[in-house]
């Protein structure tokens, strides 16, 4: 795990990532703790490796930002001519994706509502959801009061019904 | 409304394709920057870099695995990664950081082997 220390040697994969991938390549195996932290710290190894050798290239070259053309050649001149196939498939699909992406954004901006609109819609809402909000709390305070005030008259009448009892009874004679 | 880099990287998971890119692009491109003398890095050389760790990261586990000792008992230990590296050339570059691990009972009876022979004297 990356520390917050600024170190830039404690920048690594991170673990989950590379268990996974060790789980998928071999399934079933089981694989020692420190043979796993050795792999992540390989990985940083590797992009090093990589990344300087690409940089070599790209600064013998007159570009100033490493393109894929310089991890390409840097890879085949490290002896990983064997990944080049595979990684100029993968450039591939992430365009595709990206390029999917892109247009499913300007589809969003066709709608013809413009961000600011959209903002204002959600504000309203926003406005919509705390009013309702506050109507339930106030309406839930209004029941809590009345029930209290009902208890409290329950109370009151019950012990002023005790203390009549006794004369209510003479009054339910002269009825008959 | 904006999107981080983190939910791009998972969109760029999210195409079910076998192809996609499972390693953190982000982090991939912290570590490359933290390289010397590296500046900019075009954003395509920053997929095909994460790919090749992501295949580097393979290759090295069943290299290991497949030459190494634990393959009766469906196992790989840190020695089997250990060996590959220094068998393999295209791994020699990570021979630097794995020092080879000796076991600490190992380590002792050596240390008894000195003093015995200092004893001897």
């Amino acid at each position: 795990m990356a520390s917050s220390s600024g170190n830039d040697d404690d920048l690594t994969i991170p673990r989950a990532a590379i268990n996974k991938m060790i789980k998928e390549t071999l399934p079933n195996v089981r694989v020692a703790n420190d043979a796993r932290e050795l792999v992540v710290n390989c990985c940083t190894e590797f992009i090093h490796l990589i990344s300087s050798e690409a940089n070599e290239i790209c600064n013998k070259s007159d570009k100033k930002t490493i393109s894929p053309e310089h991890v390409i050649n840097a890879l085949e001149s490290l002896g990983f001519a064997s990944y080049i196939t595979e990684v100029k498939d993968v450039l591939q699909e992430c365009k595709t994706v990206a390029l999917k992406r892109r247009k499913a954004s300007s589809r969003l901006e066709n709608l013809g509502i413009p961000e600011e609109e959209l903002l204002r819609q959600q504000q309203e809402l926003f406005a919509k959801a705390r009013q309702q909000q506050a109507e339930l709390a106030q309406q839930e305070w209004l029941q809590m009061q009345q029930a209290a005030q009902q208890a409290q008259m329950a109370a009151a009448s019950a012990s002023t019904a005790q203390q009549a009892g006794s004369s209510q009874d003479e009054d339910e004679e002269d009825d008959i | 409304m904006k999107m981080s880099q983190n939910t791009s990287d998972k969109d760029e998971q999210s195409s079910s394709n076998k192809k996609n890119i499972s390693l953190p692009i982000s982090r991939v491109r912290l570590i490359m920057k933290s390289s010397p003398d590296v500046s900019s890095i075009n954003q395509d050389a920053l997929f095909l870099t994460t790919k090749a760790t992501e295949l580097f990261v393979q290759h090295l586990a069943l290299s290991s695995f497949n030459k190494g000792s634990g393959k009766e008992t469906n196992s790989l230990s840190y020695s089997d990664l250990a060996h590959t590296a220094e068998e393999t050339e295209t791994f020699h570059f990570l021979t630097d950081i794995l020092p080879k691990k000796i076991l600490a009972s190992d380590y002792l009876k050596s240390l008894e082997q000195m003093q015995d022979e200092d004893a001897d004297y």
